[in-house]
């Protein structure tokens, strides 16, 4: 967090400028790169790992596949952070993923255990975006928990709480839209 | 189609965070293209979602950039000019870069240690070779050279042998053969002497050599008189003589260097008569 104050001191690449030195290999660019968004990613990260210690592991994880991963960037697609964001999200919810299948055999069936560890995690409660989304009504926090968060399907979504899928499609998408009101600066 | 309907259907975020199916994407990355409305509600969620992430950045833990440094240090291409990150940023919540720079500095530099080491050897070893080998060449160019110099010689010899050769198989050539004297019956000397042109050749087959500043003379006897017919030089095979018109015999005297102008008989060696 700290250090966040001072990178206006820095050398400051664009985007554009920074995506070329990645790709050109260049370790000054990584290292602006980990500067700069290693706290913010971390936060993502950390919204869905509590372990602190996963965490970083996964951080690790997430700067070594985005440096080697670089090339298949395509800022046609959308933003440098996007990009390593959704890295970020889907090596976490992975990790998690693994985790959960490891402790209990059954999967699909958890709707409670996984509902509970969703919201009974303090920690969790107070990191990044996880922190907005608790701001939304429950029927809402739990959709965007299950799949944000926790890296369901909407099909899996529907099974476990038993709601048709076309109402969690609608819910979900509702939900998205009040989070956007709530994040927009 | 009502865009701003479809802006607020919560598709854009959907898309943005990951969640879109596959038929979803496609859809919104084709009308993003076509409607730029569409393009900057994407841009614009993508800007507030980095905000949020970046207003409540998390810091990691002080070694993760190092280790991450560490594990990546071989994948770093060299930079020039290296863009300089203030220390004193990095100094505060960050491990430093310098070990890492150092440590494969160091790398560096004993690489080139070793190859600058390398190549001495290399230079010393392959002057010691071209030294060896240029004294080789001059050895070899002097040997040519003498070899060159025998056969030019050898040449030389065959020429005179060759026209001597010639010049003994020619029919209207006399040959007058010379036998040793009584006392110098050892010796023998052969003239050949052309009936036509006059020319005289001699062969000095089995002479004993002169002691120095003393001469072979051949001798023509004409009507009983001697004429001198020439000194024997220092020629191979047949040695051309004085022209000698007609004469009855040839002899050999050994005399003074140059020559006499009467044969000292007691010095007679051979005698032929035609």
């Amino acid at each position: 967090m700290h250090y966040l104050t001072v990178v206006p001191d820095q050398k400051k690449y664009s985007e554009a400028d920074l995506v070329v030195a990645l790709k050109a290999r260049h370790q000054s660019a990584f290292a602006y790169l980990y500067d700069n968004y290693a706290g913010a990613l971390n936060s993502v990260i950390s919204g869905i790992l509590p372990n602190q210690e996963e965490a970083t592991d996964v951080l690790q994880e997430v700067f070594v596949k985005i440096w080697r991963q670089i090339e298949k960037y395509d800022d046609a697609k959308g933003r440098l952070f996007t990009w390593m964001l959704n890295i970020a999200r889907n090596t976490s919810i992975d990790r998690l993923r693994n985790k959960d299948y490891q402790h209990n055999q059954q999967n699909l069936e958890l709707t409670e255990s996984v509902y509970e560890s969703g919201v009974t995690q303090p920690n969790i409660d107070k990191i990044g975006l996880r922190k907005v989304v608790h701001l939304l009504k429950d029927e809402y926090k739990i959709l965007v928990e299950l799949s944000y968060f926790e890296g369901y399907t909407q099909d899996e979504i529907s099974k476990m709480l038993n709601i048709p899928l076309g109402t969690i499609k609608t819910r979900l998408r509702t939900a998205l839209v009040q989070l956007r009101s709530l994040i927009k600066p | 189609m009502d865009i701003q309907a479809y802006i607020q259907s919560g598709i854009v975020e959907s898309y943005v965070l990951g969640l879109a199916n596959a038929e979803e994407i496609a859809e919104i990355e084709q009308l993003r293209l076509e409607y730029p409305e569409v393009n900057q509600a994407i841009l614009d969620f993508e800007l507030s979602l980095e905000k949020q992430a970046m207003d409540n950045a998390v810091s990691p833990l002080a070694g993760v950039r190092e280790k991450l440094f560490d594990r990546l240090s071989s994948e770093f291409e060299a930079e020039a000019p290296v863009v300089p990150i203030n220390e004193e940023i990095t100094a505060t919540p960050v491990i430093p870069i310098q070990p890492q720079t150092s440590r494969s500095w160091k790398w560096v530099a004993a690489a080139a240690i070793i190859l600058l080491a390398g190549s001495i050897w290399m230079n010393i070893y392959y002057y010691g070779r071209y030294q060896k080998t240029a004294s080789d060449y001059q050895a070899l160019v002097t040997e040519r050279n003498s070899l060159q110099a025998n056969t030019d010689l050898y040449q030389t010899k065959l020429r005179e042998m060759d026209s001597s050769l010639l010049l003994m198989q020619n029919p209207v050539m006399a040959v007058i053969k010379m036998p040793g004297v009584p006392g110098k019956e050892g010796n023998t000397a052969t003239v050949y002497w052309n009936t036509q042109t006059k020319d005289v050749y001699l062969l000095a087959a089995k002479l004993p050599t002169p002691e120095t500043g003393k001469q072979y003379q051949l001798w023509a006897i004409v009507d009983g008189k001697p004429v001198d017919a020439g000194m024997m030089g220092n020629c191979n095979g047949l040695c051309k003589m004085k022209n000698i018109p007609h004469a009855q015999a040839f002899a050999i005297t050994l005399e003074k260097e140059g020559g006499s102008p009467s044969p000292t008989l007691s010095a007679l060696y051979v005698m032929g008569k035609i």
